[in-house]
């Protein structure tokens, strides 16, 4: 903490505080460099007038770690003061109210900015992915996402400064200078090409996204790249959206409408949805353009005998449409007759601001201007079986036969689920037999042997072309002809799980059975080497090179490891992880989502990774290792594709990978994916050191009623922490009226296993165990002093900040169950006093271990140590308190087991027993 | 095809009568009216199948005209179609005997699936 980092504020709140009380400790600190006596004088306003949270400071404050330990010397007393300076300088006193809305202010800007951190590396992830995946893009997809990708960043270092009060400004500067440099890589290519309101499907193929959307774009390649039958019809671009919107100057009233939208008010929100597609569908159609509909509309209708009808399909341009929880989301219109084709088209332009799509954008960062629906019109074909096929089985990226379902009349109810229909699985290999068919249609209306063998050849030729497995439907009519009606890549719309590009090709025939299966592709590939499981900072050290990078959690820590591991397995963590961003970008094959990995996979045994199909395979497997290169992709040298490349030399490489090193600050940032990292690291700092930065009024505290307690224990309510019928005049508050489960969960722990072993103590309830290890004869004298002292509760009902001291140890705990995973924590540090300094790390290696056991992160630095969980379910958590609130009060225990080396696997094992019988699991992991 | 009388009420001219002219492309009898006393007095002259309903009409209050339209005839089914999402006048709406309450805009093939499930279950 540097001193004077709060000056601003300081003086805000010290105007509301009597000065008086600031004059005198200034007076007792000054006195304090020169004469011993008033060490007394610490103890006292460490105990009267602060909330110590400080971990070392805390500890070095009272008199007797000074006095009692002269060979700490002079670094302690630099430290001590320099703690003292700022702990008189940073923490302001507040008032209950004040506090509670410091801690909602803070705790709001934690959770935006961890939102727009998730945001951003989607939006980093998808852009990768655009490169590789074998999917077509345009300009628009390039500029949409980098103006989301910065919209989230200013967010992130937006609400890093209000977290921290004012610091980190300087990050403006790095993230002004990469911006730029973005810019410049777009601007080499212009914005809103301008192009014909209406193009023929004779015309369109993938390079015209700008101007179709991706779904047209995909179709007219279908039709006039490949060679198949689509129905015939025409596109009303973007140019045409545009100019509907311009002619009737909409955009200004509908971001009028759109501004200040809260998007929790769900009501708000759909009638501010309806109004502005009510806008649209009302406007009217410049003349021109409903003309020209109309024109291409009659070139369709060659057949006098029956009604020409269409169908009207939207192909959104310029956000990401292949996001798996977007899909869908926009309109289709069925057998649309001629009249009502302009109302049709209107609705579908309209269909922009559905609801979904509106929080989609907002929250995301894409402008809402920037988007634009293209409108396929199609005819309809006169279904007799429709279906969707998948050119391999989505959970098995690598099947040797296609997937088939196909239900009556038209393809809609097959996707929606609607209708009766059968599934069949048949091989891609000719010709093409059928493997497996599981009927729930009537005789005779089912799929016949050559059309299952037709669908299964233009399955593999889709694939092959597209270069990635796909995602097909299709219709077969009344004269048995087969068209297509839409194809995009497999792993978008079908399973998130198979994020496979089709790189490699590969029979399942020759593979032995996998030890494990199921996982997420987060990078493609396959690699070969000894497992190597990391839990802790010790094993990163240890890690050697070409070993498996086997773990629990993607930690963006581990990044450090990538250039020596030739594959990573993760138990858990998304596609969208740091980690996996980092492990593309070196090419590294990764698996996360990987069930049991950490219990299956044995140190130093051989494994072959194949991250692309999520499975792990004991020993060498030749075949996998063997598999050719990657396919061209259809993007690939195209402009798009090389401004895409080099945008992602700005966005995408981390540099800032170790937040120890020194390097590890604003002006470290070299891309935008260092700026996330860095904002998100110091993000969780800043909410971490929330209670250490606050000071509050004696009147904020409520004393817990604790039956025979020598240690006092003190709650702070921040927001809804206490019961509504707790009355707030009063100065005692019991269990009863605490709404706070993380407390409840530490308080649990504290209270389950009363002190059991040696020396003989009685078990007379919490009180006694407090007593006992204070008496304990065993221990420093320090103790005695320090049990007095006071122990605060920082609390709301989600939330808890528990700061100890239990004799001359300092503990911190600090937990947040949120709505969202990304926001949970329980964060633990620990800091032991004036024993000698082997104790002290005996005990600190001891504490580690034990956490280290119960999946805790743990670094430890010196006699310090941080243990951390992150992003784990709220019970999975609370237990997790539970366990801190044993430990807390059995660091007595330990400190014994320190003195006597010979107790310590006893008091070990015991220890984990009590844990175990305290988690409900058994003792053996 | 039988005869499934559908009246929408609503006062946007323009959406009433593309609905009404799509029902009626569909086999419904559609018809419109552009105000809740025009809607009151159509109810009480013809018996309709369904009457989809908006909420925010120009002479009186949607609750009001479902109110009186279920005084004239208890049995009609009443389905809100209203594009300002309030959840108290949907609970009031069904309350008062509102067959249903969907959110403008509606897609016009969730429409006709609702009202082909209706008209299957007449007797």
């Amino acid at each position: 903490m540097r001193p004077g980092r709060f000056a601003s504020r300081d003086a805000r709140v010290w105007k509301e505080t009597p000065p008086r009380r600031k004059k005198s400790i200034r007076v007792e600190f000054t006195r304090s460099c020169a004469s011993a006596h008033v060490r007394y004088r610490f103890s006292f306003f460490t105990a009267f007038l602060f909330y110590s949270l400080d971990g070392p400071a805390s500890v070095m404050l009272k008199g007797n770690d000074l006095s009692e330990q002269p060979n700490a010397g002079d670094q302690n007393m630099t430290f001590f003061l320099d703690r003292l300076t700022s702990l008189f300088r940073t923490k302001p006193r507040l008032k209950p109210t004040e506090l509670q809305a410091a801690f909602r202010a803070h705790y709001k800007d934690f959770r935006a900015l961890l939102t727009a951190n998730n945001n951003a590396l989607e939006l980093m992830a998808e852009m990768e992915q655009a490169l590789t995946a074998g999917r077509s893009f345009g300009m628009a997809f390039v500029r949409g996402n980098c103006t989301a990708l910065s919209v989230n960043i200013y967010k992130m270092i937006h609400h890093l400064t209000r977290l921290a009060d004012g610091r980190y400004t300087e990050l403006d500067q790095p993230f002004r200078a990469i911006t730029r440099q973005l810019e410049q890589v777009i601007a080499s290519r212009s914005a809103n090409t301008e192009g014909a309101a209406i193009l023929s499907m004779a015309e369109v193929d993938a390079g015209m996204v700008d101007q179709v959307g991706e779904k047209m774009a995909n179709l007219g390649e279908v039709r006039n790249r490949v060679g198949l039958r689509t129905p015939d019809g025409f596109v009303i671009t973007a140019t045409a959206a545009r100019h509907f919107i311009e002619a009737n100057a909409l955009q200004v009233e509908i971001n009028r409408r759109l501004k200040g939208l809260d998007l929790d008010n769900l009501e708000e929100l759909y009638t501010v949805s309806a109004g502005i597609q009510s806008l649209i569908s009302n406007a009217p159609l410049p003349a021109a353009l409903a003309e020209a509909i109309l024109a291409h509309h009659q070139q369709l209708d060659t057949n006098p005998e029956a009604e020409l009808l269409v169908a009207l399909r939207s192909s959104a341009l310029g956000e990401d449409s292949s996001n798996v929880s977007f899909a869908g989301q926009y309109r289709t219109q069925l057998n649309v007759s001629r009249e009502f084709v302009p109302q049709a088209y209107k609705e579908i332009v309209a269909g922009k601001y559905k609801s979904q799509a509106i929080v989609y954008r907002q929250q995301r960062g894409f402008r809402h201007q920037d988007v634009h629906m293209c409108v396929g019109c199609l005819r309809m074909v006169e279904a007799t079986i429709s279906g969707v096929l998948y050119s391999r089985a989505p959970d098995d990226p690598r099947s040797p036969f296609v997937i088939i379902q196909a239900a009556p009349g038209l393809a809609a109810s097959v996707v929606d689920g609607s209708a009766s229909s059968e599934q069949l699985r048949v091989s891609r290999t000719p010709p093409h037999p059928i493997v497996h068919r599981a009927s729930g249609m009537e005789q005779g209306r089912s799929l016949t042997e050559p059309q299952a063998a037709e669908l299964a050849t233009v399955g593999v030729l889709l694939e092959e072309h597209f270069g990635a497995p796909q995602d097909i439907e299709w219709s077969i009519d009344r004269a048995g002809l087969l068209y297509i009606l839409q194809s995009r890549p497999l792993g978008h719309s079908v399973s998130e799980e198979a994020q496979e590009s089709g790189k490699h090709r590969a029979t399942t025939n020759d593979l032995p059975g996998p030890l494990l299966a199921g996982g997420v592709c987060a990078s493609q590939g396959v690699g070969c080497g000894p497992v190597f499981t990391v839990r802790s900072s010790l094993d990163l050290l240890r890690f050697p090179r070409g070993a498996v990078l086997v773990i629990e959690t993607p930690y963006p820590d581990w990044a450090s490891l990538l250039n020596r591991a030739v594959a990573v397995v993760s138990e858990t963590g998304q596609p969208a992880a740091h980690l996996a961003t980092v492990a593309r970008e070196f090419g590294i094959p990764a698996i996360f989502g990987m069930h049991r990995a950490l219990a299956t996979l044995e140190n130093s045994s051989l494994i072959t990774v194949d991250a692309t199909a999520g499975k792990v395979y004991a020993g060498r497997v030749e075949p996998l290792l063997a598999l050719a290169a990657p396919k061209p992709n259809l993007m690939a040298g195209s402009p798009v594709y090389k401004i895409l490349t080099q945008a992602l030399a700005h966005i995408t490489p981390l540099n800032l990978t170790d937040p120890a090193s020194p390097f590890f600050r604003p002006d470290g940032c070299q891309t935008l994916h260092d700026l996330t990292r860095f904002c998100h690291e110091k993000a969780v700092v800043e909410m971490f050191t929330f209670g250490e930065r606050y000071g509050f009024d004696d009147k904020a505290a409520k004393q817990l009623v604790v039956e025979n307690s020598p240690a006092q224990w003190w709650v702070i309510d921040l927001d809804d922490g206490f019961t509504p019928d707790f009355d707030p005049e009063s100065r005692y508050i019991d269990l009863n009226h605490i709404t706070s489960a993380p407390m409840q969960a530490i308080w649990q722990g504290m209270l389950a296993f009363p002190w059991a072993g040696p020396p003989p103590v009685s078990l007379g309830g919490f009180g006694s165990i407090i007593f006992q290890s204070t008496r304990n004869p065993n221990l420093d004298p320090a103790v005695r002093s320090a049990m007095a002292a006071k122990n605060y509760f920082l609390i709301s009902r989600n939330f808890c900040n528990l700061s100890v001291r239990l004799g001359y140890h300092f503990a911190l705990v600090e937990a947040n169950l949120g709505e969202y995973l990304t926001e949970n924590y329980v964060s633990f540090q620990f800091k032991g006093g004036a024993a000698d300094e082997n104790r002290r790390l005996l005990r600190i290696r001891l504490i580690s271990k034990i956490l280290g056991e119960f999946d805790f992160r743990v670094e430890q630095k010196v006699d310090a140590m941080t243990a951390r969980i992150e992003k784990k379910p709220a019970p999975y958590l609370l237990e997790r308190l539970t366990i801190l609130g044993y430990l807390l009060i059995h660091t007595r225990q330990i400190d014994m087991i320190m003195a006597d080396e010979g107790m310590a696997a006893s008091y070990q094992q015991k220890i984990m027993a009590d844990l175990h019988t305290l988690m409900d699991t058994p003792t053996e992991r | 095809m039988s005869e499934f009388p559908i009246l929408v009420v609503d006062d946007e001219e323009e959406f009433v009568s593309t609905l009404v002219q799509r029902l009626r492309k569909r086999g419904f009898a559609g018809e419109g009216v552009l105000s809740g006393s025009a809607a009151i007095a159509r109810v009480a002259a013809s018996d309709f199948a369904v009457i989809l309903l908006d909420m925010r009409l120009p002479d009186m209050d949607g609750g009001q005209v479902l109110r009186e339209i279920k005084k004239i005839r208890p049995g009609s089914r009443v389905v809100i179609l209203t594009g300002h999402a309030s959840a108290s006048e949907g609970e009031e709406g069904i309350k008062n005997g509102a067959f249903d309450y969907l959110l403008k805009p509606v897609e016009f093939e969730t429409l006709l699936e609702k009202l082909e499930a209706a008209r299957e279950r007449v007797p």
